[in-house]
């Protein structure tokens, strides 16, 4: 009795030790994303000042759907996502959304050139010398695009370059405008 | 004349005491203050380079999160303020150690408590065995076995 009572606990603890290694594997988190500590709360607040002299605060859009970017000159994917970005503002930004532009761990002149390259026409800053917005965003790596609601909570993020139909949905849901 | 001498050292050796208890130690204290954005550089993973931590990656955002660490220093932050600063926005991925509380103590203790629970379990066992081998008494041979064991011991000594 007692040798069987082990041999069937020694199943059960087996199986449920594989049951948890199958789970931490395959189902618990996706290995491609890492996870934002920040979706559903306040985003923080920042000041900056853009590229061009204009004051941003983000205490200033309250009320607007925000699409927030990282990125720096040097990234190869920001390049791919520059044209995106710049055309959903033009398309968004008079439907009252805002898109901001941070650069991170780059030089004034070479964020400019980029700029420059890519039409880029919204609010584009730099960050400070120790990356004070990007650590307060927990920024991984650039691109990263954080969507923030109109009542200036972080809905959502984006590891990479950003597609336009996500930009699409989020600003659609958030301007209540239906259709594509 | 020697008078002059020893007023000329004696003056030099002042100079020298100023000059090092001003600059020594600034370099004392910049040297513990390096130690410790190490240490807690090295307890965080870097978010660019996962396999790597702070310390080691010079990735840019690991060289702003270094800046950061050295400047909640400054302003006097404890280690604890610090990982809590980048828990906070990171998640607690971020730390290479998870924390030792709630669900993660499973994680802590779970592999220690089952190696420990099958030793007592075999310890238990073999205990068991040692116990009952040790009541059985010998089960005596057959009379045709023991005539096969004197055949065979003649046999041997006869050699």
């Amino acid at each position: 009795m007692n040798r069987k009572a082990f041999f069937i606990a020694g199943i059960v603890i087996s199986l449920g030790l594989i049951v948890i290694m199958i789970y931490g594997l395959f189902f618990a988190s996706n290995p491609n994303s890492i996870p934002s500590a920040l979706i559903d709360k306040k985003a923080k607040p920042f000041t900056a000042t853009t590229f061009f002299g204009q004051d941003i605060n983000l205490k200033m859009f309250l009320g607007k759907p925000v699409v927030l970017n990282f990125w720096a000159s040097w990234c190869v994917a920001c390049r791919a996502e520059a044209r995106i970005l710049e055309a959903a503002h033009q398309q968004y930004t008079p439907k009252g959304a805002v898109f901001i532009g941070i650069a991170i761990n780059d030089t004034t002149a070479d964020s400019l050139r980029f700029i420059a390259k890519y039409n880029k026409t919204y609010l584009l800053a730099p960050d400070d010398q120790l990356g004070t917005i990007s650590l307060d965003y927990g920024v991984t790596a650039v691109p990263e695009t954080f969507f923030i609601d109109k009542q200036g909570f972080i809905r959502d993020k984006v590891l990479g370059s950003v597609h336009f139909t996500k930009i699409r949905d989020f600003l659609n849901e958030q301007l209540e405008i239906s259709g594509n | 004349m020697q008078k002059n001498h020893l007023s000329k050292g004696l003056i030099l050796f002042l100079g020298c005491l100023f000059i090092a208890s001003v600059f020594l130690p600034k370099g004392l204290m910049a040297d513990e203050l390096e130690d410790q954005v190490r240490k807690i550089a090295h307890q965080l993973r870097c978010p660019t380079c996962q396999a790597l931590s702070v310390k080691e990656s010079e990735a840019g955002l690991a060289v702003n999160m270094k800046n950061t660490i050295r400047q909640m220093l400054i302003q006097g932050k404890s280690e604890d303020e610090i990982l809590k600063f980048f828990e906070d926005r990171y998640g607690e991925w971020i730390l290479r150690s998870p924390r030792k509380s709630g669900f993660n103590l499973l994680l802590w203790f779970l592999p220690g408590a089952l190696i420990l629970g099958a030793c007592l379990v075999l310890l238990f066992y073999m205990k068991n065995r040692f116990k009952k081998s040790s009541r059985e008494k010998p089960i005596p041979l057959s009379d045709q076995e023991k005539e096969l064991v004197e055949r065979k011991i003649r046999e041997i000594t006869r050699d």
